[in-house]
């Protein structure tokens, strides 16, 4: 089993899926994600995979399913809730079990409770080292620590290490950064070449993976699952950019930022909105 | 029989418009205010006595009145990408700009946003959460991305959620019955309006007229004026004479060009009659269910956008087939992300136009025209 997946709404806590990093060669959609499009290049073209996850999340998420019509890999869309009420919680806690059913079928296999308990505690361990980087991330590398934890994010759990960036020059001009995941690396060295030091940020594969509550092996590990990944910080996707902006703007003042760097994809909706206010 | 959906025309638009600031001149509505998606269960608001209002439709006639490109560029000068959806653009740059042509929207005490038609509009709302600082209610419709029982439990519990909201926020109590008296008018609104979109591909209706008239059942799909309307368009559309079969007939597949005199591409559709839209059909909703929470459920989880690739490709691949069309003019629209892909696999001949339903400056239409060339030559050398 080798799934490629999209999103940090994806349950790491039910199986192995190796996380979509970047794909050069990407298939071309007119007004679409070029981040979305070449995910489902790599689905469709990268035969070392057999399986694709993503959310219903956004426009371009939404119709993912729809590009990959022909493909006879395991291909499974993931409804994350719109909202972060009780309502949603024990919706998505319905769509995890489902999730894990489906993947139990197309594999064959049969996913434990015990297994899964077992990944929710290296999980809570191993976001609990990547919160003690991030809180200290004024001492270190940004461009290092990011790669560290994209490396580990495309290697299977039990084989993942933590990344133990160098140390940055503390001197640098304190910046902030908002966006979604990001794939275009070679931003991290001109952020550094410039002399800014990068202090804090709500990516998806950073300040707000820091950001996700411990999630709790006792009761229904699904709702557990559930209110895990729903705990943390916002995606604009979950539609409270109130939230978003306040907890943004209390973490830019306490890090005493002095530039904020806004990172769009093009065709990034989510982002654009949010960008406007 | 013309003058009687002239006047229910009128009377539909004056009481939509009342408050409007270029008509309200200053007086405020004396019940609460909401502003909805296109596919928001608005029953549920009118049962309760809320008014309700679409920027997007507003959108469609801030471009029909070619008013629109000011106000893009004025919601790209406040930081709003232009990549974005244009209605949102258009709407933006109205309320910055304190313009329209019949002025702005009445002020809301709520805003509604619905994901069964894209995930665009919900942020959109956010973006005017942020501007009044009201409250913001995001229903989340899974479609058929779930099995129905699960999604039916997920949507009737948002529903009664909203419903709570909704109670506290009017100060009224729901009555069932009177939400399904409702429900039964937005039935009656659809069914007549079935009758006259499935008179296209027969009479000699021009489509620009199917574009402009479906904004009631956008707009007011539970007003019983709806219904009469459209029954009396219908009784109108009968007496038309039969289309001009010597015509290519052509299926439009996207939305209206609001900013176009016809709404479509006329000038390029020299020796094509237009015999079927999938835009017309997208608001009839099937309230089909035991209970109201049933009825509604099963009409705005289950709206076309909101459908599985399959179930799309089916449902166009039976409107093309019953229009009788052997050729699609396919939008693929800057502003609708989710739509254009619904035109995957529907075994006709294309012309695939980059357009946008707004902004006229997006269209090339010297690249349009040859493209739709190509298109006839294709059909007629088959």
């Amino acid at each position: 089993m080798k799934i490629l997946s999209l999103s940090g709404f994806v349950p790491e806590q039910i199986c192995d899926t190796i996380r979509f990093t970047g794909y050069s060669a990407g298939t071309s959609i007119s007004h679409y994600c070029g981040y979305a499009s070449d995910y489902i290049s790599q689905v469709l073209n990268d035969a070392s995979f057999d399986g694709a996850v993503f959310p219903k999340s956004c426009d371009s998420s939404r119709i993912i399913k729809s590009y990959l019509g022909q493909t006879d890999k395991f291909v499974y869309q993931l409804p994350v809730p719109a909202r972060r009420d009780e309502i949603a919680v024990n919706y998505f806690a319905g769509e995890i079990r489902a999730y894990k059913e489906a993947v139990e079928e197309h594999y064959g296999v049969d996913i434990a409770n015990i297994n899964i308990k077992d990944r929710i505690e290296a999980l809570n361990k191993r976001n609990e080292e990547i919160r003690a980087l991030y809180e200290n991330l004024e001492e270190k590398s940004y461009s290092e620590y990011l790669r560290g934890i994209h490396k580990m994010l495309a290697t299977p759990l039990n084989e993942q290490s933590i990344p133990h960036p160098g140390k940055t020059n503390t001197g640098g001009k304190r910046v902030y950064l908002v966006g979604s995941f990001l794939t275009s690396e070679g931003i991290l060295d001109t952020l550094e070449s410039s002399g800014l030091n990068v202090v804090g940020d709500n990516l998806t594969e950073s300040g707000r993976l820091a950001s996700i509550t411990p999630c709790k092996t006792d009761g229904d590990i699904y709702k557990n699952i559930s209110e895990s990944i729903l705990s943390a910080r916002l995606s604009p996707t979950q539609n409270n950019f109130g939230d978003i902006l306040e907890r943004d703007l209390k973490e830019i003042k306490e890090k005493k930022v002095k530039g904020v760097i806004f990172l769009t994809q093009k065709y990034c909706e989510p982002y654009d909105y949010l960008y406007s206010v | 029989m013309a003058q009687s959906a002239i006047k229910l025309q009128s009377s539909l638009m004056r009481e939509y418009y009342k408050y409007f600031s270029k008509y309200a001149k200053g007086k405020s509505p004396e019940k609460k205010v909401a502003w909805v998606t296109a596919f928001t269960p608005v029953e549920i608001l009118e049962a309760l006595g809320i008014l309700y209002y679409y920027p997007e439709s507003y959108a469609a006639v801030i471009a029909a009145s070619e008013r629109e490109q000011p106000l893009l560029e004025k919601s790209e000068q406040c930081f709003l990408c232009r990549d974005c959806c244009s209605y949102s653009c258009c709407i933006e740059g109205s309320l910055e700009l304190d313009d329209g042509p019949r002025g702005t929207l009445p002020m809301p005490d709520i805003l509604i946003a619905t994901n069964n038609q894209c995930n665009t509009l919900p942020n959109w709302w956010n973006i005017l959460a942020e501007r009044y600082g009201v409250p913001l209610i995001v229903i989340d419709y899974p479609g058929e991305a779930i099995p129905r029982e699960r999604a039916y439990e997920y949507v009737s519990t948002q529903h009664r959620d909203l419903v709570a909201r909704l109670e506290e926020l009017s100060g009224n109590k729901l009555d069932e019955n009177v939400l399904a008296h409702y429900i039964e008018n937005s039935q009656e609104s659809v069914c007549w309006w079935k009758k006259i979109a499935e008179a296209l591909p027969n009479k000699e209706i021009k489509p620009t007229a199917l574009f402009d008239d479906i904004s009631y059942l956008i707009t007011a799909r539970c007003n019983p004026n709806t219904a009469e309307l459209y029954k009396a368009v219908s009784e109108e559309v009968n007496a038309l004479p039969d289309a001009d079969k010597s015509l290519i007939p052509l299926f439009w597949l996207g939305y209206p060009l609001w900013y176009h005199p016809e709404r479509y591409l006329s000038e390029c559709l020299d020796g094509f009659r237009i015999c079927g839209s999938n835009y017309i059909t997208w608001w009839s909703l099937d309230y089909s269910g035991r209970d109201v929470y049933e009825k509604l459920f099963s009409a705005y989880n289950y709206t076309f956008l909101n459908l599985s690739q399959k179930t799309r490709t089916e449902r166009l691949t039976k409107l093309i087939r019953d229009s009788g069309a052997v050729c699609a003019v396919t939008l693929h629209n800057k502003s609708c992300k989710c739509d254009f892909v619904s035109a995957k696999d529907i075994g006709i001949p294309q012309a695939e136009l980059e357009i946008d339903m707004i902004d006229r400056s997006f269209l090339s239409l010297e690249k349009a025209k040859k493209q739709i060339d190509l298109l006839k030559e294709t059909v007629c050398t088959r």
